[in-house]
């Protein structure tokens, strides 16, 4: 760092040389020489103009071929239908690029009988409402479309306030996929989060419930699990829906809790050291099996199975497993308008192995933490869902008085109103039961309102 | 002798197989299905993406859709936005480079008939679910399904170039049949001509236009908004100074709001099957308007 520093202040104090040195010292003899350049200059000007202005000719004459090319199509068109149909040229270039570009906007009011410092302990998602008043949970700027006939790709920038107020600004996700690959394969890349169980991968706006279970924000970290890297993932020749995937991303900051994870942070009474990844085996390696049914016309069903491994930074040579199993199952009436009325159930296990401290090391232990949530959704009229969230989470040990490792539950149901496909209104009651604090149980209200601009937002199963 | 024409026989056998390796064609609503069918015959192995009870602005793209449109060789889509919600993420996943946009594999058939209900001038999303390249419910108008049916015979002659002549024949029988029902069925309706009616949703614009009555007003006061007590009150006012006597809806909408306005007016009410597949009864195109007409006609509107 100091050395790159000082090499950046050589260069800054070379440049600034050059460019005073010719006024400084031949300030006599660069009159004729800078008259000559300047004549230069012009010329290269005027061709620059000349070569411009032909572009832009030909452009227009481009453009009015498409314009008449279109109204002879509306013609046809209207003389096929008397009906005046007039495709617009701004139409037809956003034919082209689908391009698409979207700002989802999350926020929350309410308040909880813990008070905040002891509410950041119990609402552990990075976009949890963690606040007695208001939070910003989520603003995010989406952009994606079609690169080229082999290339998808999308970046989702988050912006947070922190306590302080400062505005946070966040590359969350930035990745391309393949199109169109030979023999079901898909190879995603970039920075995006890691394929492992249902509701890593999905962003806040579009969870079923205004915060995140307690078993993720454990284990997968309050951002959910997201690094730099590829995967590849294989669509199966089964006759049901089968796919693996296989990945490998870094092991080290602040969205890969569990791993490398960020330098003093504290993981039962172990702190984080500044381990950085030394060779292959110090990625962060991901798996998933996911499996796909109709079990009828009307219910269709999830099966999945994940696993992660990779290095810990509690030690020199220390590992972590996460295995995990989801379920998901849908049902939509077969007569559904708006997509309602439909239920849906979703359930998570997750499991954690974390080997702490080196063997040789005094303290060193195996940690084992087990987690799970199951919900419940009902949209019994259109635009209206009620919802029943359960989440347990537990761990090997005495961490009674450990906020990230103690044995909770939580229990909460909530109702959300969508006045239309881009905006919601929800009322979430939380009631946990926490070791960790002195009253061991928390009663919370939130009201969580979303817009989302721009491109249309996708119905995913 | 006898060997010959056992030879000859499995010879048959034999070239009647190879010529079984029908294309899959995976459409996104069951009109196009029929269609799809109607035209391509036994050449073609035909599957919907979503069934004819659904409306099918709202499907959400399940694990089994990925697979079905993996093993695609044509996809046929509605267009003009209407599976913008699902059908996007379902390309994504299904990674099958033969039917993404732009290739032979891939046929939008609203590029191909005349949209109605464009939208000129600037909209935004205060003004509900509006489709800004057109109203995309045209399959509603038979005249559009011979142009539908036109689209699908060329782009499977094209993929399939040895079965054109029979991809075309059909095409031509397909022609026939509607040249022979459509004054039926327009004679059927002639008492609605001209008519006032008010419909649910924006979706029977392309029926209006085939059969020449008007819609005057719809129940939603916004396209995807549903009616609040205001709005129905007002509804209630216009349909008896206007004395409107229809309303048409699709069968997957709520039916609380037309049965007040019925009880408040005394407006007919008919619930129109919107797709093929809608009732188990409705197989063909064909059997989607002969539903249709007789639903109109049963309540009153002719």
């Amino acid at each position: 760092m100091d050395y790159f520093n000082l090499c950046k202040k050589q260069l800054v104090a070379v440049a600034c040389g050059l460019l005073l040195a010719p006024g400084v010292l031949f300030a006599d003899d660069e009159t004729e020489a800078l008259r000559q350049q300047l004549l230069e200059l012009k010329q290269q000007m005027q061709q620059m103009q000349q070569h411009y202005e032909g572009q832009i000719g030909a452009m227009e004459q481009r453009l009015q071929g498409v314009e008449v090319a279109s109204q002879r199509q509306a013609e046809q068109a209207a003389q096929a239908a008397s009906q005046p149909v007039a495709p617009s040229l701004s139409s037809k270039i956003a034919g082209v690029s689908n391009f698409q570009i979207g700002l989802s906007g999350l926020f929350a009011a309410g308040g909880s009988s813990a008070d905040n410092g002891e509410l950041a302990g119990l609402q552990g998602g990075g976009h949890d409402p963690n606040k007695n008043g208001f939070t910003v949970q989520n603003v995010e700027l989406s952009m994606g479309g079609t690169v080229d006939p082999h290339l998808d790709a999308q970046a989702n920038l988050i912006f947070q306030i922190d306590e302080e107020g400062e505005t946070v600004v966040e590359l969350e996700e930035a990745f391309f996929t393949t199109r169109s690959l030979p023999w079901g394969l898909q190879v995603k890349g970039g920075q995006y989060f890691t394929e492992f169980g249902r509701q890593n991968v999905q962003h806040p706006h579009t969870w079923a419930f205004a915060d995140q279970p307690v078993v993720l924000s454990r284990f997968l970290g309050g951002d959910g699990l997201r690094s730099q890297g590829a995967r590849v993932a294989w669509l199966m020749p089964t006759e049901w829906y089968s796919e693996l995937y296989f990945g490998a991303q870094n092991a080290k900051g602040e969205t890969v809790t569990s791993f490398l994870g960020e330098e003093g942070e504290d993981i039962g009474g172990h702190t984080l050291m500044a381990r950085e990844s030394r060779n292959f085996s110090d990625l962060l390696y991901s798996a998933r099996w996911l499996n796909g049914f109709d079990l009828s016309e009307t219910v269709s069903m999830n099966l999945g199975a994940s696993a992660l491994w990779g290095p810990n930074a509690t030690g020199t040579d220390t590992n972590t497993q996460i295995y995990g199993a989801d379920l998901y199952v849908k049902w939509q009436s077969a007569t559904a308008q708006r997509g309602f009325p439909f239920a849906s159930w979703q359930t998570e296990i997750l499991e954690r192995r974390y080997e702490a401290g080196d063997v040789n090391d005094p303290t060193h232990e195996k940690l084992d933490d087990w987690g799970m949530f199951t919900q419940a959704v009902w949209g019994f009229k259109p635009g209206w869902t009620a919802g029943l969230r359960l989440d347990y989470a537990s761990a090997s040990g005495d961490t009674a008085t450990d906020p990230l490792r103690d044995t909770r539950k939580r229990l909460s149901p909530n109702l959300t109103w969508y006045p239309s496909e881009y905006s919601k209104v929800r009322l979430q009651y939380n009631h946990d039961w926490i070791q960790h604090l002195p009253d061991k149980s928390a009663d919370a209200l939130w009201l969580q309102v979303e817009f989302n601009l721009g491109s249309h937002a996708a119905h995913v199963f | 002798m006898t060997y010959y024409r056992i030879l000859f026989g499995l010879l048959l056998l034999v070239a009647s197989l190879s010529s079984h390796a029908a294309l899959r064609v995976v459409t996104t609503t069951q009109d196009l299905a029929a269609i799809a069918e109607a035209v391509g015959g036994e050449q073609v192995k035909v599957e919907s993406l979503t069934p004819g009870t659904r409306d099918p602005h709202f499907a959400s793209a399940k694990p089994s859709m990925i697979r079905q449109v993996f093993r695609a060789d044509l996809l046929l889509v509605i267009g003009a936005d209407m599976e913008i919600g699902w059908l996007p993420p379902l390309l994504q996943s299904a990674r099958n480079g033969k039917v993404q946009p732009g290739n032979p594999g891939y046929l939008d058939l609203s590029t191909g008939v005349p949209l109605l209900g464009q939208v000129s001038g600037p909209i935004d999303r205060s003004m509900g679910d509006v489709h800004a390249k057109g109203n995309p419910h045209y399959w509603l108008d038979p005249r559009n399904g011979v142009r539908m049916a036109e689209a699908i015979a060329s782009r499977l002659s094209e993929l399939d170039p040895a079965h054109e002549g029979e991809y075309r024949g059909r095409l031509a029988d397909f022609k026939q049949t509607m040249a022979s029902r459509l004054p039926h069925w327009s004679a059927d309706l002639a008492a609605l001509k001209g008519q006032p009616v008010i419909a649910y949703h924006k979706s029977l614009i392309y029926l209006a236009d085939a059969f020449e009555f008007n819609i005057v007003d719809e129940v939603e006061p916004k396209p995807g908004i549903a009616p609040s007590a205001a709005s129905l009150s007002a509804l209630v006012a216009r349909i008896r100074s206007d004395e409107i006597g229809l309303l048409l809806m699709e069968p997957h909408y709520e039916r609380r709001s037309a049965r007040y306005l019925n009880e408040q007016t005394g407006i007919g009410i008919a619930v129109l099957p919107q797709s093929v597949g809608a009732t188990p009864e409705i197989v063909t195109y064909f059997d989607l308007f002969d539903a249709i007409v007789a639903a109109l006609t049963s309540a009153g509107g002719a």
